[in-house]
């Protein structure tokens, strides 16, 4: 598996540097945090690393998976997934056709597919979820559906966007055990945006600080 | 309070509405009447052709207001977008469909653009562009009209949906921004929009607007028949017009039904297509092929006022010159002389209908402040006539008005022009209303205001962009009515609707350019005054929202 790095990566609103230049690496299996002050640009970092970035705000740095520059390609081309702290399943599709969406088209038989559906469903422990409303699930079922989704797109690196921060404490941890876990065992390159203390001591990996720019 | 709003709210709305509709129904219990419309030649044919324009049109205009939304997905320019768009949905759908009839007539300015030079004509070909037999025309006209429609509908419904965020998550799961959106913000959309829908197949179906100029004429539609039959002096056919009406209204709700059902349909066809992961990712060429549709829709829309301001003001005009051989202000001075009274009378009841529409909307929700339950029931009631067929109750209502006494009086027009602001009045004012932070409300009680003075000071400038907008749409809606003004008025109040209605029936379509001109000039001032007084007023306060 290759590693994601971002290189000389720094953004700008007008005329105003968000962050002084960050650099990264992120092995594969690896999650790297990266925290700093609310406003610093921690979301923006990872809009920018998969090509949404919102107007108004201008980027520049490189962004590469091992030695494949992803600079200037649409999201839909990178093939990095992507967790926000709103888990945004589709609420007009069960369960099930949520994760169908986002399993990636292979030459596998609609009741294959349908198999494969149901057999992550059961290793997140949701087992026979598959027909249900997504609006019927706790906010810790949910958001392991919505990491259900982000793999089965098989994503070369995962983007993680606070992706805890609405869960109730207690199934926070459990949450957090897992989608760790499963980044681990696929040997995914993975960064974190957090200011959470605990979510960057489950991640185990190197942290990563963003410095506001200097005022001039 | 609550008892007086809604006793308020039956006088103005709710009794003639529903009175209306059961006057009809009784009136339709006569089987005289139902042989005569039964017996009328080609019958059949008039009603297919009403239900097809009306659901052909429907489904092409939210295809494209689909595909222009969905290009517009950037937010960025939608804002651009829904700027541009309110010109066109304040044009009545008379003064579209007489411009669209001179742009696309053999004489018009399409054929002129590609003649000689394309075509080798130097006389207007032998052709039925418009009030052809199979309605094209008149399809293409309640497209044009009911795309802006729709886009602006869709582009409200957007504002609720976190469609920035889905089509990110659509797309870094690795789908294009077609099947993005399709998949992930349209069917989110769609279920906010049912209602417009059927209220632009209503009116596809039964519409006289648009059918007078651009609408095939043996047989007529339907609902040109219902209007012929109406305004007859044979009171056999009278009765005959309470029973076709409950036919078309049956057939409306029929094609309603049906869409619910093709609704159910497309959502399992759009569940497989959604679960099949099959992902086309470069969309691009796509995307730019789609465009074409929003630009058809464009250019017909201006070339539609281009030709009604160029045909109004034009003295000759030989074919196939582009351009005429002069224009002249002439007929525009001369609409004082001969359009002075209809002009006259359509400010008059544009004016009274905008501020009583106003007053009695404010009043309305001030009183069922309290009562959120009836502020509901309320707000559907009178969104009632917008929905059910023109046709249904305006003939019953007529009939009420006769035995009344106030059949032909302004009195009767402007009432009935209120049943038709009302909805838009509301739909602004409730929401606005709704959405003000009603701690500014408490702030002014705790500082020692009664509720009359804090509704001067604090309620009222807060709400006065929301009621600006809110006046230049009733002022539009008043300017743009034919049918009730023609009924309610029983022929005698003399409008530039019924005037442009009667020119274009007539085949005078020079006339009916004049007065449709008028009829389009007289919305956009409104809204021009609307927005230069909504800045002018409030430009020393950002923090006043828009």
């Amino acid at each position: 598996m290759t590693s994601l790095v971002l290189r000389n990566v720094s953004l700008r609103s007008g005329a105003r540097p968000l962050f002084a230049p960050l650099s990264a690496t992120v092995p594969a299996g690896v999650v790297v945090s990266v925290t700093g002050p609310s406003g610093a640009g921690k979301s923006s970092l990872l809009a920018y690393a998969c090509g949404a970035l919102p107007t108004g705000l201008i980027g520049c740095g490189d962004v590469l998976l091992g030695s494949e520059s992803l600079n200037g390609l649409p999201p839909e081309e990178r093939r990095l997934g992507l967790l926000f702290q709103d888990d945004l399943l589709f609420p007009h599709l069960s369960v099930a056709n949520n994760l169908a969406f986002g399993m990636r088209k292979a030459a596998a038989s609609p009741s294959a597919r349908r198999d494969r559906i149901a057999a992550a469903l059961e290793s997140v422990g949701l087992g026979g979820f598959g027909q249900r409303d997504p609006a019927t699930l706790s906010g810790g079922e949910r958001a392991r559906v919505a990491l259900l989704r982000v793999l089965l797109s098989e994503p070369r690196a995962v983007l993680l966007d606070e992706p805890f921060s609405r869960l109730d404490p207690a199934s926070r941890a459990q949450t957090r055990a897992i989608v760790f876990a499963e980044i681990r065992s696929r040997s995914l390159p993975a960064l974190l945006v957090t200011h959470d203390a605990e979510d960057v001591a489950a991640a185990g990996g190197p942290v990563v600080e963003i410095e506001p720019a200097e005022r001039r | 309070m609550k008892t007086l709003a809604l006793m308020i709210a039956a006088v103005v709305t709710g009794i003639p509405v529903l009175a209306g509709i059961l006057i009809t129904l009784v009136k339709a219990l006569d089987s005289g009447a139902w042989s005569i419309v039964l017996s009328t030649p080609g019958v059949w044919r008039a009603l297919e052709l009403s239900v097809a324009t009306g659901a052909v049109a429907t489904i092409i205009a939210l295809a494209i207001a689909h595909v222009t939304v969905a290009l517009a997905g950037p937010a960025h320019w939608s804002s651009q977008l829904r700027a541009a768009i309110v010109p066109l949905l304040a044009m009545p759908h008379l003064a579209t469909a007489i411009g669209l009839a001179l742009l696309l007539s053999p004489a018009g300015l399409i054929v002129r653009l590609l003649s000689p030079a394309v075509t080798g004509f130097q006389q207007p070909p032998d052709w039925m562009t418009i009030q052809d037999a199979r309605g094209l025309a008149l399809t293409v006209g309640l497209v044009v009209k009911e795309v802006p429609f729709l886009t602006f509908v869709l582009l409200g419904a957007l504002g609720q949906v976190p469609s920035e965020r889905l089509m990110l998550t659509c797309r870094a799961l690795g789908y294009g921004r077609l099947k993005s959106w399709l998949v992930a913000v349209a069917p989110l959309l769609q279920r906010q929009i049912r209602l417009p829908i059927a209220a632009v197949f209503a009116f596809g179906v039964t519409n006289v607007e648009m059918a007078i100029p651009l609408g095939p004429q043996t047989p007529p539609t339907f609902g040109i028949l219902l209007w012929q039959w109406f305004t007859a002096s044979r009171l056999e056919l009278q009765g005959a017009a309470y029973a076709g009406t409950v036919l078309l209204v049956g057939a409306t709700v029929s094609g309603l039904l049906a869409g619910w059902v093709a609704g159910r349909v497309g959502n399992a066809v759009l569940g497989r297509i959604t679960a099949s992961g099959r992902r086309i990712v470069r969309d691009g060429w796509l995307r730019n092929a789609a465009l074409a549709l929003p630009l058809i829709v464009a250019v017909l829309g201006l070339g539609a006022v281009a030709s009604l301001a160029a045909r109004a003001g034009s003295g000759m005009w030989r074919f196939p010159r582009v351009l005429p051989d002069h224009f002249s202000w002439v007929t525009y001075s001369n609409a004082g002389s001969f359009a002075g009274a209809p002009i006259g009378m359509t400010l008059l009841t544009a004016a009274v209908v905008t501020l009583v529409a106003i007053a009695i909307t404010l009043l309305l929700i001030e009183l069922l402040e309290y009562s959120p339950y009836w502020r509901r029931r309320v707000g559907i009631a009178v969104f009632v006539p917008l929905v059910v067929p023109q046709f249904g109750f305006l003939f019953g209502l007529t009939w009420l008005l006769t035995r009344l006494r106030l059949e032909g009086t302004l009195l009767a027009v402007i009432w009935s022009h209120v049943v038709f602001a009302l909805p838009y009045t509301w739909g602004i004012l409730a929401g606005a209303r709704a959405s003000l932070d009603s701690r500014y409300l408490l702030a002014a009680r705790t500082l020692g205001s009664g509720p009359m003075r804090a509704w001067w000071t604090v309620t009222a400038p807060l709400l006065l962009r929301s009621m600006l907008l809110a006046a230049a749409i009733a002022f539009t809606v008043s300017t743009a009515l034919y049918l009730p003004t023609l009924f309610a008025g029983a022929g005698r109040v003399i409008t530039i609707a019924t005037e442009a209605a009667s020119a274009a029936a007539s085949g005078n379509l020079r006339t009916a350019a004049v007065y449709g001109a008028l009829q389009a000039l007289l919305p956009l001032a409104a809204f021009a005054v609307a927005s230069v007084g909504g800045h002018v007023l409030f430009r020393r306060y950002r923090g006043v929202s828009r």
